[in-house]
């Protein structure tokens, strides 16, 4: 028997139960662990297995729940050993009765954003244990376990691309239908089905009677098998058991064939008697066949959005005629684009287009880090914008969810060489209606051209709902019948191919006057044609009023809920907000700009150095104005008179004042003049990045360019920036003693490598002399201190 | 069990490097405000088992063979011929909280930090309450961590492992040691038949010693 062959039996599959409570009722210690119960006890874990076999268990789970090398590090047993030796045994105990499954379990560290670990390290890891377990001869991998959908795509990925297994994928819920780091069944069956999963499903968690709302989920968002295989019911709060009976359990697990499930089995708690039972409960029990029918949805890893209503895609990560984004982008300065990321999902944006196409910048690198940093951020899922194979793949394996391409066209070339990932990472793709041609002027060849990239996806396995088409928006003072042709194409392409659509509408008013007008009036025209997806700036209030608008007016908004709470409050903007936060109004008080900085009155501070701007000179407000004021701050904290709170209060007066000025300095010739620069970083393995970020702020309020590098940083690219920029001063923080080791690390390399630069360190464990001890150049106590050696190194 | 009702205004302001008797106005609502948002965002979980106690030269040992080792929890443990081992985390939640915080208003994001910090201290509050009713004839010398004294940080993931803690509270250590979710607490607290010194935590045994502000000044932060 074939796992194929099982799945495409009529019937349930039945499968194993608790393995580490089985062991442990055999005589494994506690504290020893199960990984080597195969090397170790092997008459035990035969018998186990065994017993599930005679309780009518058709795959066995091999008992490599824990054999990776991260959780094997500390017993000296290599992958190899312990995946042979654990299949064998279970093989021998299935005696071709069952098939025996390699059992994936989590690695035990958290990765990448939420941890340290990094995705690719973590497919590495699960690469080793796929090798393993196909070496070893197993019928079929299992994810289980899982709380971080981005580690169990990185156990899928391993195995897809290193052996042709099956693979079921399963997480582990809270009651509340979460996974501990927020994960529903939504984002979680929408990204594993992409991804390539054949059975998904819920393991661990909770009992049997709580899997009914989990497994609809599952059902609803994706047409897979699905598996369970739940504890014995809830914890016992008094101890290590588990709430519910061997009965119990079967006639609760029987229940669930009514919901479709396939896989049955047990986790913890769960014993051969519970397999038995259930076996029992389940004999000629037919599993009800239930349509599904999963809408059109992208996600990320915590949030789910389908496209059942107009959804708006956030345009402003793009550095196309944005020179604060430029220079962000060159800086690689993370906390711009993640602010405009906030900004834009707190303005409505459901789906954020993430473009970072600038010459002389490693795209496919900046992609990689700035689709992480975003994902740590926002839960809105992202749109990966690029015309370029190698930037779309590596932003499509970093990306945790299902994210939208955009974009291929009619030609031969981004078909062939962009469909492909989109199919591989399970990712849906807006089609532009253009070839080597160009944009054809009528409605017909655009459509001509929509059908051929949808044939192309189809063929490719990629779902006509997973197809966004774009008809393109032509500037109207250029082409001004352009605009009725969109949108007739726009029109037909819903009506005539049944296809979502895209349209990025800012374009429409190019070179003309009141621009919010037109753009309002054309996104609107635009959504009566069929328009799903418009990308525009959402900071714009005019654009949001419009989608708000028709949603009440579709009948969409149900008892225009939304609008009213968009607008209950408020009078409406048609013009378009500040991407800052400074307001446009004038300062309401007569206060200068100094007693601003020192009252700490951020609201005010942007409006009067705008005002200062008229008539002074802006390096002359720097370091006339805002250094001096700011040196008063910080000797009224170094005396004790103010405190750390209000010293940030100062800090961000300065900091929107700051802003506007670099506006200024950035629009005049060069980049924003700044003296340095100062290189930031909290060394590898230290998270604790908020000491960090003030010193950022208070140097840049003296008018120091920063490049803060963030936190977990490698001694090399530290090395690699201070030389690229030429930096005078390298600034570094540690708040453990279990990260001491790698500042000190870090300034070895800075020396060996011969880097031109001084160092200063701090950081709550750090003292002088320890700094001195490491080859520091300065100890800087808090922020304030750091900007005094500043000030000494740099002139 | 709630294990987290309310954050008290005067920790977070004292973690923020601020006497809560000299707050002002704004540095006082930032305080709240973080409260307030840290309350909704931490989903706290624990997780604690029983183990015995055997002094070594080296240090202690528990029923599962795991060294601690040093001097400090060894004196600090002695008399106890048992421990109740326990970790808590906010959840994962929190810590995206922060990290959305960290690309935004400072002060904001300190608040939030230090809110968090107070919640997790309140937590293990709730919990060491909730241990002592059940042992009501035992006596506890104060709870202790990794990082107190001469206990290294790197047997958080040990004590993880130990507790079962990736998957009964989604709490795991990294590489380098730090507790992932951030805002977490791994301890040990004795329990003894007989009565302990009335020693509490102060600055010798404090994890923010070195780099304490208070300290630093000559001061005191006023937890006793």
């Amino acid at each position: 028997m074939e796992f194929r062959e099982l799945l495409a039996a009529p019937g349930p599959v039945l499968l194993d139960g608790g393995m580490g409570t089985m062991l442990q009722a055999k005589g494994l210690r506690p504290g020893e662990g199960p990984e080597l119960a195969a090397l170790d006890h092997p008459d035990w874990l035969r018998e186990i297995h065994a017993a599930y076999v005679a309780a009518g268990t058709q795959i066995l789970f091999a008992n490599t729940f824990g054999a990776n090398r991260e959780k094997l590090r500390r017993t000296g047993k290599t992958v190899s050993e312990v995946v042979s030796a654990s299949l064998r045994v279970a093989r021998e105990a299935a005696a071709g009765r069952a098939l025996v499954a390699l059992d994936i379990g989590p690695i035990g560290q958290l990765l990448e954003p939420a941890g340290l670990l990094p995705f690719e390290e973590a497919v590495d890891i699960f690469r080793e244990v796929v090798l393993a377990g196909v070496e070893a001869g197993a019928d079929l991998a299992v994810v289980e376990t899982m709380t971080d959908l981005q580690e169990a795509r990185a156990a899928l990925l391993a195995a897809r691309e290193n052996s042709s297994l099956p693979v079921m994928v399963s997480l582990t819920y809270e009651e509340r239908g979460r996974t501990f780091l927020g994960c529903g069944p939504d984002s979680a069956a929408l990204t594993l089905e992409g991804l390539g999963a054949d059975v998904i499903g819920v393991n661990c968690s909770l009992g049997p009677r709580e899997m009914p709302p989990l497994v609809r989920e599952l059902t609803r968002w994706s047409t897979l098998p699905i598996l369970v295989k739940p504890n014995a019911g809830l914890p016992d709060p008094a101890g290590g058991g588990y709430d519910i009976t061997p009965e119990e359990f079967a006639a609760a697990m029987a229940e669930l064939t009514e919901l479709g499930v396939k896989f049955y089995g047990g986790c913890c708690g769960t014993t051969p008697e519970y397999i038995a039972r259930m076996a029992k409960a389940l004999r000629g029990r037919e599993i009800r066949e239930i349509p599904r029918s999963v809408p059109a949805a992208v996600c990320s890893g915590t949030r789910a959005v389908p496209i059942d209503r107009v959804r708006v895609i956030g345009e402003r990560i793009n550095p196309t005629g944005k020179k604060l984004m430029k220079e962000a982008l060159r800086k690689g300065d993370m906390d711009y684009m993640l602010g405009q990321a906030i900004a834009q999902t707190e303005a409505g944006a459901d789906i954020l287009d993430v473009n970072v196409g600038l010459p002389g910048i490693d795209e496919a690198d900046m992609m990689t880090r700035v689709v992480k940093a975003l994902q740590g951020v926002t839960d809105a899922p992202l749109q990966l914008d690029s015309g370029k194979p190698e930037v779309l793949a590596a932003a499509l394996r970093a990306y945790c969810g299902k994210a939208i391409v955009n974009s291929v066209n009619g030609e031969e070339k981004t078909l062939s060489a962009i469909l492909p990932l989109v199919k591989k990472y399970g990712a849906a793709v807006v089609g532009l209606t253009l070839d080597e041609n160009g944009i054809p002027k009528t409605v017909e060849a655009r459509l001509e051209i929509a059908r051929r990239i949808l044939d192309r996806a189809l063929a490719l396995g990629i779902p006509r709902k997973d197809v966004y088409i774009d008809c393109l928006t032509l500037t109207a003072s250029a082409e001004q019948a352009g605009a009725a042709q969109t949108l007739e194409a726009v029109e037909r392409v819903k009506k005539e191919l049944g296809l979502r659509t895209v349209l990025g509408v800012s374009n429409i008013s190019f070179g003309l006057p009141a621009r919010p007008l037109i753009n309002q009036n054309f996104l609107t025209m635009a959504l009566t044609k069929g328009l799903d997806l418009p990308i525009l700036n959402p900071n714009a209030d005019a654009m949001m009023a419009a989608v708000r608008s028709f949603h009440l007016l579709m009948n969409i908004d149900r008892d225009a809920r939304e609008f009213i709470d968009a607008y209950g409050q408020a009078k409406v903007s048609t013009t378009i907000s500040a991407a800052s936060s400074a307001p446009s109004a004038a300062p309401s008080s007569q206060r200068s700009l100094g007693q601003i900085v020192e009252a700490g009155l951020k609201g005010e501070a942007g409006a009067a150095a705008r005002t200062l701007l008229e008539t002074t000179d802006p390096m002359e407000i720097i370091d006339g104005i805002l250094i001096p004021a700011l040196d008063r701050v910080g000797a009224g904290f170094e005396s004790g008179r103010i405190f750390l709170p209000q010293l940030l209060q100062a800090a961000g007066a300065a900091q929107a004042a700051f802003e506007v000025i670099r506006e200024r300095l950035a629009g005049s010739a060069g980049s924003a003049a700044g003296k340095g620069p100062v290189i930031l970083a909290t060394v590898r393995g230290d998270i604790h990045d908020i000491g960090k970020n003030i010193v950022r702020v208070l140097l840049e309020n003296y008018g120091y360019e920063v490049v803060d590098l963030g936190k977990d940083v490698e001694p090399a690219r530290v090395v690699e920036a201070a030389r690229e920029r030429k930096a005078p001063l390298v600034g570094l923080s540690a708040l453990m003693t279990t990260t001491l080791g790698a500042m000190k690390e870090t300034i070895s390399l800075l020396r060996r490598e011969g880097v031109d630069c001084r160092v200063v360190v701090g950081g709550a464990v750090l003292t002088a002399e320890y700094a001195k001890e490491i080859g520091a150049d300065f100890y800087a106590r808090d922020a304030k201190a750091t900007v005094d050696v500043a000030r000494q190194v740099i002139r | 069990m709630n294990l987290l009702k309310t954050i008290p205004i005067g920790e977070i302001l004292r973690y923020m490097g601020c006497p809560p008797d000299r707050a002002d106005p704004v540095s006082q609502a930032a305080a709240e405000r973080a409260a307030q948002r840290i309350l909704a965002a931490a989903v706290p979980r624990w997780t604690w088992m029983e183990t015995s106690l055997s002094p070594e030269e080296d240090g202690i040992r528990l029923s599962s063979g795991l060294l601690l080792p040093g001097q400090d929890l060894k004196r600090h443990l002695a008399g106890c011929g048992s421990a109740v081992l326990f970790c808590a985390t906010l959840g994962a939640g929190v810590d995206a909280l922060l990290r959305r915080a960290a690309s935004g208003d400072l002060l904001e994001a300190l608040a939030l930090d230090c809110a968090a910090s107070a919640a997790v201290e309140e937590v293990c509050d709730a919990i060491e309450v909730a241990l002592r009713e059940r042992w009501p004839a035992k006596y506890f010398p104060f709870r202790y961590s990794p990082g107190y004294g001469d206990l290294p940080l790197s047997l958080q993931g040990e004590l993880l492992r130990l507790l079962d803690a990736p998957r009964r509270v989604g709490l795991t250590a990294s590489s380098s040691h730090i507790l992932l979710p951030r805002k977490s607490v791994t301890a040990i607290l004795g329990l003894s038949d007989t009565p302990v010194a009335a020693s509490s935590r102060s600055c010798a045994t404090c994890p923010g010693r070195d780099g304490c502000l208070y300290r630093k000044s000559g001061g005191h932060c006023g937890i006793s």
